[in-house]
């Protein structure tokens, strides 16, 4: 799976969760889960949830820790997928 | 230094769906996990809880300046429904949780003599952000105050400590 297709796989994930749409528009490696697209806290869970569903991965402690925005994220999957394979 | 957070029951039940598989396992601790479910009302149990993770975790950033989506390594040790500590790694801190049938609101402080200088404002108005944390700052004395703000659904909770930080240098 290329970066781009993991961007839109998260995109699609996310889109439920957003409060905010210019920063979901405008997003870039750096935008901020709860700062940015203002996601709810209890909602980051489910996030991190879908994500382990869709890309049929697991998401452990350490790597949960470290997925605060798109960026980190995006290298979470890319690893665990890697992983995989 | 102090830290709030509220949630909105009304809200929480079309936004969180925390029965949802793993849900419960990813951001409490195994003890955690026990207490909810010998809680009469589970999803009270589920928000009282997290109100005070949140709550606790954001007097740790203004402590360590360190973040993270770390909930697992908050564990609250629930003295009654009001009272309680959180340990998060080494640090402890001391909250109080109010619930009704529309939210759940829990403060958090580091001293625990800190609650008896706690109060609410209406407006968000003299309420300034340094580093991302927010501060009380009052115009007229030029000091400073601890605050936090939290809202969520129907509910805005802005709490101050009476106690000034210090003397801002204008």
């Amino acid at each position: 799976m290329t970066t781009l297709e993991i961007i839109e796989k998260l995109k699609e994930i996310i889109l439920p969760y957003i409060k905010n749409k210019d920063a979901f528009d405008n997003l870039t490696q750096s935008t901020d889960f709860i700062n940015d697209l203002q996601i709810n806290s209890a909602n980051l869970v489910d996030v991190i949830l879908d994500i382990e569903e869709v890309f049929k991965i697991d998401i452990d402690n350490d790597s949960m820790e470290k997925m605060l925005d798109v960026g980190a994220a995006i290298s979470i999957i890319e690893t665990k997928l890697a992983q995989k394979s | 230094m102090i830290g709030n957070d509220i949630v909105d029951l009304q809200l929480s039940r079309i936004e969180s769906n925390w029965r949802r598989k793993n849900y419960i396992e990813k951001i409490f601790t195994a003890k955690e996990q026990i207490f909810i479910q010998n809680s009469i009302d589970s999803e009270s149990a589920v928000w009282n809880l997290w109100t005070r993770k949140e709550a606790a975790y954001k007097v740790y950033v203004q402590e360590t300046k360190i973040t993270g989506y770390f909930p697992f390594k908050i564990e609250c040790i629930v003295e009654n429904e009001i009272d309680g500590t959180v340990t998060i790694n080494d640090k402890l801190y001391h909250t109080q949780t109010f619930s009704s049938t529309d939210f759940i609101y829990t403060i958090a402080v580091k001293n625990l003599t800190d609650f008896e200088n706690i109060s609410h404002l209406d407006s968000r108005n003299n309420i300034i952000k340094k580093d991302g944390i927010p501060q009380l700052y009052n115009v007229n004395t030029k000091k400073k105050y601890a605050a936090s703000v939290t809202n969520h659904g129907r509910f805005q909770k802005i709490a101050t400590c009476n106690i000034a930080i210090n003397v801002v240098d204008i």
